[in-house]
């Protein structure tokens, strides 16, 4: 579904991501752990084009996204996205957070996204919060309907930018509930987190990325378990 | 004492009614209006697309040139003094001879003004938080779309009042339109002082001509922002 060829990333000189090789299969739940400055985060917004890479190529659904001629707005509603700021649209209601891109993108007819929306704010349990404004929310709450907004469009795969490292310790539970749900239906994540308990429950792979680079990949089990890279051993000691 | 209010009154009267010297002042504050409202427009329409340059250049290195010629507008006019500005327009537009001097006055001022909207805009387009352009562009919108649905609605809350502010600046410095030969309520007043030999009468019933102007202004924008917070949660 997703196929990074030697992607690199460099801000101003300096070197972020030195060459990532990668292919995320659909279905796939992979997890994305990594010291911070390491380029886990930038790998991830690479990926839909958030930060453009400065070298390699990104492949979506038989797509070159990298080609400057690929519609990236186009593919972009394909690949819903979660962001550590959560960035709901203050200026509008919760309902119309979740509705505004189906509508605006004409993708649905006003009608058919308030039916979404309200299926969604079941699903996120939030119903009684159609109608009032984000800053009225709490941080899980609004996380929770950050991630209703990016499925109301219905994407092929949800990329995940540290959902829960801004959340009080408290509220990091309910996303993350909401996480495995749709881990468990079968949607295909890319998730960068420092929840080590998510990634060896719902992982079906987990990526450890240090000074730009993939330095092991296995599954949560092995991964946790017989670590091999010496860097990845030092980390796990200190999170675990 | 009653002397002392008589010849005031008798100043107010040759001021502002004997000729009909009324009918001056109103065809002065007409110009006036008619140069501010002109100038406003200008201003806004300038303002609007610098704005819009300046802030599309930072992720945008195809407007570079673009973006260099609008500060060099920005720079150069609010570097200036606007009646300096004035006198070199008028000049240049002047050596046409048949120019309506009105019309020069109000596209100095709305060029004048463009620079300071200019830079009210795109302080409020950069105040709405950067995420806020992610989390639209990773919906699919375009950078355009996400401007219209997502940015410009919350900048514009932070926009109207110094716009407003700068409305006001505006109205007042048209007062500096007479050096151009234009009959403006300031150049009116002048007028009418050196015809009654009184030049103070006049020019306090020009003052409190803009501050009648000046307070509706406010009053107006006053309504205009509390009808804007009604929906704003924030």
């Amino acid at each position: 579904m997703i196929v990074t060829k030697n992607l690199q990333k460099s801000f101003e000189g300096h070197e972020v991501l030195k060459g990532i090789d990668q292919r995320i299969e659909k279905g796939e739940q992979v997890v994305i752990i990594g010291p911070s400055g390491s380029g886990k985060s930038t790998f991830l917004r690479c990926l839909n084009l958030l930060e453009e890479p400065t070298g390699g190529e990104i492949w979506f659904e038989g797509n070159n996204i990298t080609n400057k001629k690929t519609d990236i707005n186009k593919l972009r509603q394909k690949m819903g996205m979660v962001f550590q700021q959560f960035n709901l649209f203050p200026h509008i209601t919760v309902k119309q957070n979740i509705t505004l891109a189906p509508v605006k993108l004409g993708v649905m007819t006003q009608e058919e996204a308030d039916k979404k929306a309200d299926e969604l704010l079941q699903r996120v349990g939030l119903p009684e919060k159609a109608d009032q404004y984000p800053n009225q929310l709490s941080g899980g709450q609004k996380q929770r309907i950050a991630i209703a907004r990016a499925l109301a469009m219905n994407p092929d795969v949800m990329l995940f930018d540290e959902p829960t490292s801004a959340l009080d310790p408290e509220m990091v539970g309910e996303v993350l509930e909401l996480m495995k749900q749709l881990a468990k239906e079968g949607m295909t994540m890319v998730v960068v987190t420092h929840e080590m308990g998510f990634a060896r429950e719902v992982a079906s792979r987990v990526l450890f990325i240090d000074e730009g680079i993939v330095k092991e990949e296995a599954a949560p089990e092995e991964f946790f378990d017989h670590p091999k890279d010496e860097r990845l051993k030092e980390f796990l000691s200190k999170v675990l | 004492m009653s002397g002392f209010f008589k010849s005031i009154a008798d100043a107010f009267y040759v001021a502002l009614i004997e000729d009909n010297r009324y009918l001056s002042y109103l065809d002065g504050i007409k110009v006036t209006i008619i140069i501010s409202l002109l100038a406003i427009l200008l201003g806004v329409a300038i303002g609007l697309l610098v704005a819009v340059v300046k802030v599309a250049s930072t992720n945008n290195k195809k407007l570079w040139l673009l973006n260099k010629i609008c500060n060099l507008y920005t720079t150069v006019i609010r570097a200036t003094p606007a009646i300096v500005q004035l006198l070199i327009l008028s000049n240049l537009i002047f050596t046409s001879r048949n120019a309506n001097e009105i019309l020069v006055a109000a596209l100095c001022f709305g060029i004048n003004s463009g620079a300071y909207v200019a830079e009210i805009i795109r302080a409020g387009l950069e105040s709405v938080d950067k995420g806020q352009m992610e989390a639209g562009r990773s919906l699919g919108f375009t950078y355009i779309q996400t401007m219209k649905l997502i940015i410009i609605p919350q900048a514009i809350k932070n926009i109207l009042p110094a716009l407003g502010n700068e409305f006001i600046t505006l109205i007042k410095e048209t007062s500096i339109a007479g050096v151009v030969a234009v009959t403006d309520l300031t150049k009116a007043a002048q007028y009418i002082g050196s015809v009654t030999w009184d030049v103070l009468t006049p020019l306090l019933i020009a003052a409190a001509c803009y501050l009648v102007m000046v307070l509706g202004l406010t009053k107006l924008l006053g309504i205009f922002e509390r009808r804007l917070a009604q929906g704003d949660r924030n």
